[in-house]
């Protein structure tokens, strides 16, 4: 329980400290639990494509994970089934080294870190840990191919207007 | 006068973080199973805490007015789903009877409506507005669109993702002073 209550202040801190800054574009608030109420464990949240890049236009629904053991655990950050890059496995989770609590993980990364950190890497996957077949062997054999993957991607998730 | 102002937000503030109220209450049961047996000095706090407040809310006119405010709320909420043309009209009069029921000496409304800074950011910089926590987004947003000299009707206004209804009010999305709201210009 306790470590629960520094899970969820620390949350609460993260949520009040987001709505007075974040990045242009981006989302991220709590989930609403089944009886109407917040659930500060599971966020929603949206990451816009970089300007500039193939992947903008498109914005991105990622969904937020903590657990009890936050903020000594990272959460586990998932896109939506399938979703196509070489570092997203199957199931839609972000393979990513500050959010493996065995290598890059530190209590002190905010959200907004973590969800800069996914735009980041959506434009700049990393071919060393590679987490699913098609997106990986794609950006690595096949470039044009690869591009056009990500733009079709893109335009499946226009802005929520 | 700004005694009570300062009481009705504080009251205001308590409801709205109702969730730990509730935590609040169960480890006041607890509490209170302990306190039978050691009446003396533990049974007092809970039971005095509670008819105080009783007494705040029964006696001010606070309760009154959170009870219009809640009505108020209910009305935001109803006008959103039906943007019908008399509603405004009656919120606007009910404004006024929950001013006028509070200000039993002369004071200025704008006393009583609480005001609220609220961030408005687009993809290059953030504008802070000063407005009224019980005024329609609409009057923000057109002085939005002729401070930035673009159509209103080429900007889109959103709060932790979703489109806000230009007949909502700050109060009723349950906005904080400097919360943040995004713009986006819509490519025509």
């Amino acid at each position: 329980m306790s470590g629960g209550g520094i899970a969820r202040g620390r949350l609460a801190e993260e949520r009040k400290s987001w709505r007075k800054n974040h990045p242009h574009g981006f989302v991220a608030k709590p989930d609403n639990a089944s009886d109407g109420s917040l659930d500060l464990m599971v966020w929603k949240c949206i990451i816009p494509g970089k300007p500039g890049t193939d992947w903008e236009g498109g914005y991105f629904p990622l969904t937020l994970h903590f657990s009890e053991d936050y903020p000594s655990k990272p959460p586990k950050c998932k896109f939506p089934q399938g979703f196509f890059h070489p570092n997203v496995y199957p199931s839609g989770t972000v393979c990513l080294s500050i959010l493996n609590e065995d290598y890059g993980w530190r209590p002190a990364i905010t959200v907004k870190q973590i969800l800069v950190g996914i735009q980041d890497l959506l434009d700049q996957p990393n071919p060393a840990d590679p987490a699913q077949t098609d997106g990986y062997q794609l950006f690595v054999q096949d470039p044009v191919e690869y591009r056009r993957r990500v733009r079709q991607q893109a335009k499946l998730y226009p802005p929520t207007l | 006068m700004a005694d009570s102002v300062e009481d009705l937000d504080s009251l205001f503030d308590y409801r709205r973080v109702k969730p730990i109220t509730i935590l609040d209450d169960d480890g006041d049961d607890e509490v209170k199973e302990v306190a039978n047996d050691d009446e003396d000095w533990l049974l007092p706090p809970p039971k005095d805490s509670s008819e105080s407040l009783k007494q705040l809310g029964e006696d001010s006119a606070i309760k009154e007015l959170r009870l219009r405010k809640q009505e108020l709320k209910a009305l935001t909420r109803k006008e959103s789903l039906f943007q019908s043309v008399e509603s405004p009209k009656r919120e606007s009069d009910s404004v006024h009877a929950a001013l006028d029921s509070l200000a039993e000496q002369p004071s200025k409304p704008h006393h009583v409506r609480a005001k609220i800074v609220i961030s408005i950011q687009d993809k290059d910089e953030v504008k802070q507005f000063r407005v009224y926590k019980d005024e329609k987004f609409e009057r923000l947003f057109k002085r939005y669109a002729d401070k930035v000299k673009l159509g209103i009707e080429n900007l889109v206004f959103m709060f932790d993702g979703d489109k806000i209804n230009p007949t909502a009010t700050p109060d009723g999305l349950g906005m904080d002073d400097e919360d943040i709201i995004e713009v986006l210009v819509k490519k025509s």
